[in-house]
């Protein structure tokens, strides 16, 4: 009898210790794909033995303080997303080189030090101005048509004066509150129409410009009516209060035209099963003609070169490679894989819509993570709610935004 | 050896573990964030040089410290007497005579179980979707936008939140103190012919001076610390404008300090801003305990 207690405590302590220890841990920063990489992480654990522990932050919290919380505390994880410069900078120390590994023959979009490969891309992700082409068909407006700020405000003005007709509590879903959270969409990507839009992929002449406390004043004006022009047609209450569940559930029901978010919400958006066709038309704020939308790889897993490297190295290879990993990129976590191997293509519409732009080649580059830490955020981000708040009109926004810019350089 | 000395060498001996401990993990990192402060360390790695009082200067210059630091003055004075009003009266409630007050107690005490992050999302919610439904149903405009949006009510939500959980545990000190009250006295002054109101004020509140030390302390640093509510509940919105810059109008002096040090990255002048906090803080409750002392009486 005795034996047998001993069995059975000895068995439930392997068990808990099995589940408890994990030999990979990945910090990152996608909620959305949270459950699909958990199960993942399974699947890889049934296969390969090999444990692995998904810690997440982002939406709504913070994911650089959660990783910077969990480096502190000394647990520091194998595999970690940096979004960009700024992160590789600050943790440059600790990142492994993975040239040769067999990942990196399938991709272009690798994140590079010089002729060493550093990262590997989570994804491709677009951003433009997601539109419900059944509003827009009732309303007789060609998407197609969407490539200036003149086309949109007609657009705008015509889908505001038939509200009511077409079901619609607001022209734009568009977020900019604090309290919710949501500076990201406005001071990040956002604010990164400004730096790229219509530009060559590697022109870094508006980013430049602003990390030396300057605009370029001509397009930088135009920038600011096109940010009144989305406010304008959203509601004060989504602006200021909206989250992003809030923003997400106006436009799958159909409540708004145009979606301010990019492919990433698709995993959100098909469990509100819209009943419409959706696409993306560029974020076009200048007069001219800009056709593109904004795509990048927005982040790179880096695995940590002293914490378990070949097991996390090996855990990278097979995502990439394997028929398992194609799967639960593009049918379970609904990305766009970066990877040339890879043949599914997305069912999902905001996904499909990026892969379509993306291969067409009509693409623009993604800088806003060369801001300085917090800034776009932190700094910028404030300023588009005064807006929102009609605390401050566009002009006295126009002033602000370029105080705020000056202040980078000092 | 003699005796006493054995004695003293034990006493020593037992102390030091909580000794180590306690320098370990407060004295050490403490002078470790003094020293940092005078540095421009980013946070990983080492500092590269020595910047003497170059963060200090800076913060007292930084509109959005300066705002954090009346905002967290204001709501600490509102929240001390918001919070000691209500435990005070919700104690003599659950001290007469009336039915069910066990009930009571346990009741007013189980939001200070809940953690503040769970109790900010929670009362997000209640203001940014229930009390706007409601507002609107009943057309009452000053509830039918979300409280949270407005820098004019956004304290008040703070303060409410923050009542709600904190009363409940001054109240249980309230409680005790009113309960060590000899009955003698009470009966003594009914006998005279005091009235409820008198025996309130001139007997219960005098004899209570040592709880109102500890509560007022409590509810002071409390305040001052405020951080996980702040956070999960208004994360440091809605924006306002102070000295021509945009601030977050309800971001408190904790949050300030994480924001720079973690979101800015800026990790020496977060913690320049950390000792300041713990000076402020410091001068605070001394003020406040020895005035509180000097009005304490025995029975």
């Amino acid at each position: 009898m005795k034996k047998l207690i001993a069995l059975v405590l000895s068995l439930a302590l392997c068990m808990m210790a099995a589940s408890v220890l994990a030999d990979i841990v990945i910090c990152q920063n996608k909620v959305e794909i949270t459950a699909a990489m958990q199960d993942f992480a399974k699947l890889y654990t049934e296969k390969t033995g090999v444990g692995v522990k998904v810690i997440t932050g982002g939406g709504s919290s913070d994911y650089n303080t959660v990783l910077k919380a969990e480096m502190a505390s000394g647990r520091e994880p194998d595999i970690w997303v940096i979004e960009g410069p700024t992160g590789y900078e600050l943790w440059k120390d600790k990142i492994a080189d993975m040239t040769g590994e067999e990942w990196t023959k399938y991709t272009a979009a690798a994140y590079m030090d010089g002729d060493k490969v550093v990262g590997f891309p989570v994804a491709v992700e677009g951003y433009g101005l997601a539109y419900n082409a059944d509003i827009l068909a009732k309303a007789g407006i060609d998407p197609k048509t969407l490539t200036n700020v003149d086309a949109y405000k007609a657009a705008f003005e015509k889908l505001d004066s038939m509200k009511s007709e077409l079901g619609l509590d607001m022209v734009v879903s568009m977020v900019a509150g604090t309290v919710p959270g949501m500076t990201w969409v406005t001071g990040l990507h956002n604010f990164n129409v400004y730096l790229t839009l219509g530009n060559a992929r590697n022109d870094t002449t508006y980013i430049d410009q602003v990390l030396a406390g300057k605009v370029d004043e001509a397009r930088f004006h135009e920038y600011c009516q096109y940010v009144d022009l989305l406010f304008k047609y959203s509601t004060q209450d989504m602006l200021l209060n909206g989250t992003q569940d809030a923003q997400l559930a106006a436009f799958a029901n159909g409540k708004a035209a145009f979606y301010h978010q990019g492919n990433w919400m698709d995993p959100s958006l098909v469990q509100l099963n819209p009943s419409f066709e959706i696409a993306y038309a560029p974020h076009a704020f200048l007069h001219e003609d800009t056709d593109g939308i904004l795509v990048n790889p927005p982040s790179w897993y880096v695995v940590n070169a002293n914490g378990n490297k070949d097991e996390a190295i090996a855990y990278l290879n097979y995502l990439a490679t394997s028929e398992d990993g194609a799967d639960y990129m593009v049918n379970k976590a609904a990305m766009v894989p970066a990877f040339t191997n890879v043949t599914l293509t997305p069912s999902t519409p905001l996904s499909k819509s990026v892969m379509e732009w993306n291969a067409a080649g009509k693409t623009y580059d993604w800088q806003q993570y060369k801001l300085p830490d917090g800034f776009g955020m932190g700094t910028l981000g404030p300023i588009y709610e005064l807006l929102a708040q009609q605390a401050i009109d566009v002009d006295t926004f126009e002033i602000m935004m370029k105080d705020a810019i000056a202040g980078i350089a000092k | 050896m003699t005796s006493k000395q054995r004695r003293q060498l034990t006493e020593v001996l037992f102390l030091l573990p909580t000794i180590i401990a306690f320098i370990m993990v407060i004295i050490i990192p403490f002078i470790y964030g003094i020293f940092y402060s005078f540095t421009d360390w980013q946070g990983t790695g080492t500092y590269s040089k020595m910047v003497g009082f170059e963060n200090y200067k800076v913060i007292f210059t930084e509109p959005a410290f300066l705002h954090s630091f009346l905002k967290t003055l204001e709501f600490t004075v509102i929240n001390i007497i918001t919070v000691n009003v209500v435990a005070f009266i919700i104690s003599l409630l659950v001290t007469s005579e009336i039915r069910g007050r066990n009930v009571y107690r346990a009741g007013f005490f189980v939001p200070n179980l809940i953690g503040g992050i769970v109790l900010g999302l929670i009362w997000q919610f209640i203001f940014s979707s229930i009390l706007p439904a409601v507002g609107q149903a009943i057309h009452w405009d000053l509830l039918s936008k979300s409280l949270l949006t407005s820098k004019d009510t956004v304290m008040f939500t703070m303060v409410t939140v923050n009542t709600w959980q904190y009363a409940g545990y001054i109240m249980l000190i309230y409680v005790a103190a009113i309960q060590n009250i000899s009955k003698s006295v009470l009966e003594a002054a009914e006998v005279d012919g005091a009235k409820y109101w008198t025996r309130i004020t001139r007997i219960q509140i005098p004899l209570m001076a040592n709880a109102f030390t500890i509560s007022l302390f409590l509810t002071l640093t409390n305040s001052f610390k405020m951080y996980d509510v702040n956070v999960a509940l208004t994360n440091g919105g809605p924006v306002g404008v102070f000295m021509n810059k945009p601030v977050q109008s309800s971001e408190l002096l904790a949050l300030n300090i994480y924001q720079t040090a973690f979101k800015y990255n800026n990790m020496a002048q977060g913690q320049a801003k950390a000792v300041l906090f713990f000076v402020v803080l410091t001068v605070f409750s001394i003020i406040q305990v020895s005035y509180n002392k000097s009005k304490e009486v025995e029975a």
